[in-house]
């Protein structure tokens, strides 16, 4: 099963590449919108491309307000991955 | 007439296949600089006679924010470029207050298209992005711009292919005119994909006699002429009353005389010289201007054969045979959208500069085109009031004066 730190790698290879992010900005503490600065656009088109990525589907039962931090985020993909390999 | 109502142009913003920027632009106009090449879609393309485009360098544009950039296809960020050079030239860092925006494109991005489409072929339809989307809406480049510039007043895309350009300047010019606004950012924007010169050279209005020369495989009026070279690029112009600028105290480089549209009904793709010549002298009429006032006719002369040679009865049966005409065509190919503003943009540089511009790679005149004053280098004269026409397939047809700032 994928690990996390492997998740984590693969997360921030996927947003740095779809928003231009650069490595330092990619720490666990960073929130979304208000350090990363995306906004509602940019969350549904994080869904698209972590889907492809990871190969599980991540827009139903996703809610953003829940993940607000990029640690959220790398917490939600486990447990999806955790669900998807059970 | 009442010089409050004067229309003029303070500000000008170009991308063309000469680069970014109106100097650019004229410098690439005034030594002739080959900018046609031939392109390896066509190539591969034995059914498609045509080989050749003009397209814009490849260029960074990492400089415009990725919250902006990510809703923008290339003639959005062509568009961006040239309406920020066109602001900074009007003297302004930020859009002014209702500002207007009126801008268009023949097609809008076919390579976000191809790729929206790859994505239902494939039944991949959630790998769809909200930025492909945002691309290819037939107002994105219009609605890019406005986010990224801040541009909070009436934008409105009118789209009339080759005559998008010039008839976005004319709607600029009209609502201006009529108090709709009091400045206005106007023009069109266009981006290559080969299936544009596929599309052409189905309708055999491409150039194909010489895929070996590409400098030499747009020539309008000539007649070895074989037909266009599709390019691409954007030009805007920066609007405003005569009293506004003079009020502003900003440079005034063109006015603005006067504009006229109508339409051909009897055939989409071959305008008649009736038609043209009506358009043309509407023009006039709305101007008050005579037409031995006029020094120059900026044609639209695409290089196809029918089109110049209705073009010029047109304008010989409205000017005679003393008019001095020229085609950038040669030059620059046919910038579709785009090319109505670019060319204008050349004409007001040609009235700062007194000099006509050439039309590119004509050696000896189609015997069929009427008698004109055709010239084949750059030439000094006395520019005052210079026509600019744009025809575009559909029957849209418009012409616009412009005159040396008095």
């Amino acid at each position: 099963m994928i690990t996390r730190e492997e998740i984590i790698k693969q997360t921030n290879e996927a947003l740095a590449k779809e928003f231009e992010f650069k490595n330092d900005q990619l720490v666990p503490t960073a929130q979304l919108r208000d350090d990363l600065g995306l906004d509602s656009l940019d969350a549904v088109d994080m869904v698209v491309v972590l889907e492809q990525k990871f190969g599980v589907t991540l827009r139903q039962g996703y809610d953003l307000r829940t993940i607000v931090t990029l640690n959220d985020l790398y917490d939600f993909i486990e447990k999806l991955a955790r669900t998807h390999h059970k | 007439m009442d010089d409050s109502n004067t229309v003029v142009i303070t500000g000008m913003g170009a991308v063309s296949p000469y680069g970014t920027g109106v100097q650019a632009l004229w410098e690439g106009l005034l030594s002739a600089k080959n900018c046609m090449h031939t392109v390896a879609e066509l190539e591969a393309l034995p059914m498609v006679n045509t080989k050749v485009a003009a397209t814009v360098p490849t260029t960074d544009y990492s400089f415009i924010p990725r919250k902006y950039r990510r809703s923008m296809s290339r003639m959005g960020l062509y568009a961006y470029c040239a309406a920020q050079e066109a602001l900074h030239q009007a003297g302004y860092e930020v859009a002014p207050d209702q500002l207007g925006f009126f801008m268009g494109s023949t097609l809008n991005s076919i390579s976000v298209w191809l790729e929206l489409t790859s994505y239902s072929q494939g039944a991949h339809l959630e790998l769809i992005k909200t930025s492909d989307f945002l691309q290819i809406m037939n107002h994105s480049p219009l609605a890019a711009v406005c986010q990224a510039l801040k541009i909070n007043g009436p934008a409105m895309g009118g789209s009339e292919a080759c005559a998008t350009g010039l008839m976005n300047m004319g709607l600029g010019f009209l609502a201006i005119r009529q108090g709709l606004v009091k400045q206005a950012l106007c023009g069109g924007t266009e981006e290559y994909h080969p299936m544009f010169s596929a599309c052409f050279d189905i309708m055999q209005a491409t150039s194909k006699n010489s895929n070996d020369n590409p400098a030499a495989a747009c020539r309008p009026f000539d007649a070895s002429r074989t037909g266009l070279v599709v390019s691409e690029g954007c030009g805007l112009v920066f609007m405003e009353t005569k009293q506004s600028a003079q009020e502003r105290g900003v440079p005034i480089l063109a006015e603005v005389l006067g504009f006229y549209a109508n339409t051909e009904t009897e055939n989409m793709a071959y305008p008649s010289a009736d038609t043209l010549k009506k358009c043309m002298e509407g023009a006039l009429q709305a101007a008050q201007v005579k037409p031995a006032q006029v020094d120059l006719l900026n044609a639209h002369a695409t290089g196809t054969v029918a089109g110049d040679i209705a073009e010029t009865q047109a304008a010989h049966a409205v000017f005679g045979p003393n008019l001095k005409i020229n085609s950038l065509k040669g030059h620059l190919g046919h910038t579709m959208g785009a090319s109505g503003t670019l060319e204008s943009i050349a004409c007001a540089e040609m009235l700062k500069a007194q000099q006509i511009l050439p039309t590119h790679n004509l050696k000896q005149v189609d015997p069929q085109c009427a008698p004109l004053q055709y010239n084949t280098q750059v030439t000094n004269a006395p520019l005052h009031i210079i026509m600019k026409n744009s025809f575009a397939i559909g029957g849209n047809n418009c012409s616009l004066l412009l005159r040396r700032p008095q």
